[in-house]
C-alpha cells in the first residue's frame, strides 16, 4: 500500500513541471483572452473598462470583421481540398508507380515546408509582379504581347486565390511526406490480390490505399485546417498587408489591425475568442463527419 | 529519500521559469547617477546620431547616465516592458506606424504634459525651446493632440511632403511642371501619348499628406482644420466633393500596376516607376531620396519636387509638412530629467549631430546647415506653397472603425474601378459621424 502511494506521489511530482509549463504558457493565457475580450482597453495603460459582452455585439455589426471572416472561410475551404487532394495523388504516384529520380521527387516537393513565410511571401510576390512576373510573362506568350495584364495582387477578385496558391504550394509537400509514409507501410500482398481480382489502380487508390491511411487523413486534416489559419496570416501581412482596401483581410491579420493599429486590444481579444471557438468548432466538426470505422491490418 | 530527490528534481526544472521573473531596481546605477531610459526609433537616418547625441548629453550632465533603446520594431521591444510596467522616460516614436502605440497612447490619455519644455532655457544657449523652434509646430493635433494648450509631444524631425518626379524627364520633353490642377490633366493626356503614366504612388496611405493639403486648397485651412475635427456635415461639402473627385481623376491617370504593388512588401516598385520614367508623380516626403539612392535611375535622372497644384491660377498651394514626435510616457520615473533631455535635443550641437544623418529640426536657422537636395526640398515654403500641419483630432478608441482605411484606403478601390466615389465619401460620412462622439473632450 505504501508503496503504492509512493509511486503515486512520484508520478505526480514528475508531471508538475509540465503540468505547471502548460498552466503558465497555455491555460493562463487563453483564459486571459477570454477576460480581456470583456474589456475597453487599449492594451498599454491601467485603465480598464469592463463592458461585458459589448465587444462582441459591436463585432456581429462589423462588416469588415465579417469580410474577414470570409476570405478566411474561403481559404480553408479552398486550401483544404486542394492540399489534401494533391497530397494524396502525389504520394500514391510516389509510393505505388514505378518512377524514377523518385527521392529528388520527394525532396523537390518537400522543400516549400522549410521555406520561412517571409520567403515563400517574395517569391511569390516575384511570381505574381504584374509587369516582370513569372505568370504574367507565361501568359502573354499566349496573348501575344500586353494584352489583357493580370494583377495578380492588385484585382480584388483575384487576389484572395493568389494568396491560395501560395498557400497550396507550401504545404502540399509536407502532407505527401506524411501520407507517404503511411502509405508505404499498407502491405503489397493486398494491392497483389486485389489486382489478381481485376481492380485497376484507381479502384485500388480508393479500397484500399485510402480507407487503411484513413486515420492518418483524419488527423491531418485537422492539424492543416488549424494551421492554415496560422500560414493565412503570416502570407497576408507579408504579401498584401490585408489589401487592397482590405480584400484579403483574414481574421488575425483583422485581429492585428484592430488590437494594435486602432488601439483596441479588448477588441482584438474578442475576435481571438471567435477565432479560437470557431477553430475548436471546425476541429469538431471535422472529426465528427469523418468518422469510419477503423479497418485494423 | 528517493522522493526527496524526485521532488528536488521537479523544483529544479521548474526554476527556470521564474529567473527572468524578478524585476532590478535600477533608478541609480553603481556611480549614483540618474538613469533615463531612452527608446527611439531606428529610422532611416539610422542610430548613430542618438549614440552622439546622448554622448554628448552625457558629457554636458555628469550626474546623468543614458540607457540608450534604439530599435527598428522598437513597439515590440518596448511595448511588452510597458506591458509589465516598465515604461521609458523619454520616447521618440512618431504617429501613423502600424503597431500605432504612440496613437494608443494618445487614446489612453497616457502621455506627460510637457508643455514646460517650451519656456525651458536651451541648454548653453539664450533664450528659450520656444523661442528656438519655428513659429506653428507647438499648435497642431500631433503635439496638442486634446485640442487645448498643453503640449504632449514635441515636433522632431520634419520634411515637407508633395509631389516627387523625375526633373531630368521634363527637361529631356521639355514639359513645364503643372502648377493647377488642370494643367496636371493636360499633361496627363501628353504623357499617356508616349506611354507613361501621369501619377503612381508607394501606398494608398502616401495620400494622408496629399489628402491634407488638397483639403485645404479647396476649402481653406479652416475647413481642412473642420475636417480634422470631424466636424458634421464637412463630408458631404462642396469642398469636400471637390477634393475627392482630384483624387479620383488622380486615380484615372495611375499606373496600371500601382494598385498590384502598393503594399509593405512592393511599394518599392511603385517607387521604382518614377526613376524608370513609366510615370510622373508620385506623393511623397523626402525620405524617398535615401530609400531609392541604390535603385538604378534613369539617363539624367534627377529629383524634382513641388508642392500640390493650385485649383486654379489665382488660388493657393499648399504642401503637409510630417514630423516626428518626441514624448514622455505618464508612468516614467523620471519626467523632470526626461524634459530636460527633450529640451537639449533643440540645442545647437544636438540640431548638428541629427542634420548630418540628414534629420532636420524644426528650429530657426536650420536652413542655413542644408546641404543638397534637402535645400531644394526645403526652399518649397520660401517659394510659395503654404504649409499644412497636424492631422485628425485623437479619439477614444472606436472599434472596427479607421479613417485611414476609409480615407485611404478605399483609393486603391477607386482606382481598380470597384467602389464609386459616391460610396467612398459616404463611407467617410459615416466614420466621421462614429469618430465624432468619441473626440477627446
Amino acid at each position: 500500500m505504501r508503496k503504492h502511494k509512493g509511486r503515486r506521489a512520484f508520478l505526480a511530482v514528475c508531471t508538475i513541471p509540465a503540468l505547471i509549463l502548460f498552466g503558465v504558457f497555455m491555460l493562463y493565457p487563453t483564459l486571459n483572452i477570454f477576460i480581456i475580450s470583456m474589456y475597453k482597453w487599449g492594451g498599454y495603460s491601467q485603465h480598464r473598462e469592463f463592458v461585458g459582452l459589448d465587444n462582441f455585439v459591436k463585432l456581429f455589426s462589423d462588416a469588415k470583421f465579417w469580410q474577414s471572416f470570409q476570405n478566411t472561410v474561403l481559404l480553408i475551404v479552398i486550401v483544404t481540398i486542394v492540399t489534401m487532394t494533391m497530397a494524396l495523388l502525389t504520394a500514391a504516384i510516389l509510393t505505388r508507380e514505378k518512377l524514377r529520380f523518385k527521392g529528388f521527387f520527394r525532396v523537390v516537393f518537400y522543400i516549400p515546408n522549410i521555406l520561412s513565410a517571409v520567403v515563400i511571401a517574395a517569391i511569390f510576390s516575384a511570381v505574381y509582379d504584374p509587369s516582370r512576373g513569372l505568370l504574367n510573362t507565361l501568359l502573354s506568350l499566349f496573348t501575344g504581347g500586353h494584352a489583357g495584364q493580370v494583377l495578380w495582387l492588385g484585382d480584388q477578385k483575384v487576389v484572395i486565390y493568389s494568396i491560395a496558391i501560395a498557400m497550396i504550394w507550401q504545404a502540399v509537400g509536407y502532407y505527401m511526406v506524411m501520407y507517404t509514409a503511411s502509405m508505404s507501410s499498407v502491405p503489397e500482398s493486398m494491392y497483389e490480390a486485389a489486382s489478381l481480382e481485376g481492380a485497376g489502380r484507381v479502384r485500388q487508390f480508393f479500397s484500399i490505399t485510402i480507407p487503411l491511411i484513413w486515420t492518418n487523413i483524419r488527423t491531418t486534416l485537422t492539424f492543416f485546417i488549424i494551421s492554415s489559419i496560422n500560414i493565412s496570416f503570416l502570407l497576408v501581412r507579408a504579401m498584401t498587408s490585408g489589401g487592397p482596401d482590405g480584400s484579403t483581410e483574414v481574421f488575425l491579420s483583422y485581429m492585428y489591425k484592430q488590437a494594435y493599429t486602432n488601439s483596441s486590444y479588448g477588441y482584438g481579444m474578442a475576435i481571438g475568442v471567435l477565432v479560437f471557438l470557431f477553430s475548436f468548432a471546425l476541429s469538431g466538426i471535422i472529426n465528427l463527419v469523418t468518422r469510419r470505422e477503423s479497418v485494423d491490418l | 529519500m528517493k522522493r526527496f530527490v524526485a521532488l528536488f528534481c521537479a523544483l529544479v526544472l521548474t526554476l527556470p521559469l521564474f529567473v527572468s521573473c524578478g524585476t532590478r531596481s535600477d533608478d541609480k546605477d553603481s556611480d549614483g547617477k540618474t538613469v533615463l531610459k531612452v527608446a527611439v526609433l531606428e529610422s532611416a537616418y539610422g542610430k548613430k546620431m542618438w549614440e552622439d547625441v546622448t554622448a554628448a548629453y552625457e558629457a554636458d550632465h555628469p550626474d546623468i547616465k543614458i540607457e540608450l533603446t534604439a530599435e527598428k520594431n522598437l513597439e515590440d521591444v518596448i511595448g511588452s516592458k510597458m506591458k509589465s510596467g516598465d515604461y521609458p522616460d523619454v520616447v521618440h516614436l512618431a504617429t501613423g506606424r502600424e503597431a500605432g502605440l504612440t496613437e494608443t497612447m494618445i487614446r489612453e490619455n497616457s502621455l506627460a504634459d510637457i508643455s514646460d519644455i517650451l519656456d525651458k532655457e536651451v541648454f548653453g544657449e539664450e533664450g528659450s525651446v520656444k523661442d528656438k523652434l519655428i513659429e506653428g509646430f507647438t499648435e497642431t493635433a500631433a503635439t496638442n493632440p486634446y485640442d487645448d494648450d498643453k503640449m504632449y509631444m514635441a515636433p522632431m524631425f520634419y520634411g515637407p511632403c508633395g509631389l516627387f518626379y523625375n526633373a531630368g524627364l521634363f527637361a529631356e520633353k521639355n514639359w513645364t511642371v503643372p502648377t493647377t490642377w488642370d494643367e496636371m490633366w493636360e499633361l496627363g493626356q501628353k504623357a499617356k501619348a508616349e506611354g507613361i503614366a501621369l501619377f503612381t504612388y508607394p501606398t494608398a496611405g502616401y495620400f494622408d499628406s496629399l489628402m491634407f493639403a488638397l483639403l485645404c486648397e479647396t476649402g481653406g485651412v479652416d475647413f481642412y482644420n473642420e475636417c480634422m475635427r470631424y466636424e458634421e456635415g464637412v463630408w458631404e461639402s462642396k469642398d469636400a466633393r471637390e477634393a475627392l473627385d482630384i483624387v479620383a481623376q488622380i486615380a484615372s491617370f495611375t499606373e496600371p500596376t500601382t494598385v498590384a504593388n502598393a503594399n509593405n512588401d512592393n511599394y518599392l516598385k511603385n517607387q521604382q516607376l518614377i526613376l524608370d520614367n513609366k510615370a510622373l508623380f508620385m506623393p511623397s516626403g523626402t525620405w524617398v531620396v535615401g530609400e531609392m539612392v541604390d535603385a538604378p535611375k534613369s539617363e539624367g535622372f534627377e529629383w524634382g519636387f513641388m508642392a500640390l497644384p493650385a485649383i486654379d491660377s489665382e488660388s493657393e498651394r499648399y504642401s503637409y509638412t510630417y514630423f516626428e514626435q518626441i514624448w514622455v510616457p505618464e508612468n516614467a520615473k523620471h519626467k523632470d530629467e526626461a524634459k530636460n533631455f527633450i529640451a537639449y535635443l533643440y540645442t545647437d550641437k544636438a540640431v548638428k549631430i541629427f542634420a548630418q544623418s540628414g534629420a532636420i529640426q524644426p528650429v530657426q536657422g536650420v536652413s542655413e546647415i542644408l546641404e543638397g537636395e534637402n535645400k531644394l526640398f526645403y526652399s518649397i515654403y520660401d517659394t510659395g506653397a503654404k504649409a499644412v500641419l497636424g492631422g485628425f483630432a485623437a479619439t477614444n478608441p472606436v472599434e472596427g472603425v479607421s479613417m485611414t482605411d476609409t480615407l485611404f484606403g478605399t483609393i486603391n478601390s477607386i482606382v481598380s474601378g470597384d467602389k464609386t466615389v459616391d460610396e467612398w465619401q459616404d463611407a467617410i460620412k459615416k466614420t466621421s459621424d462614429s469618430l465624432r462622439d468619441a473626440l477627446k473632450k
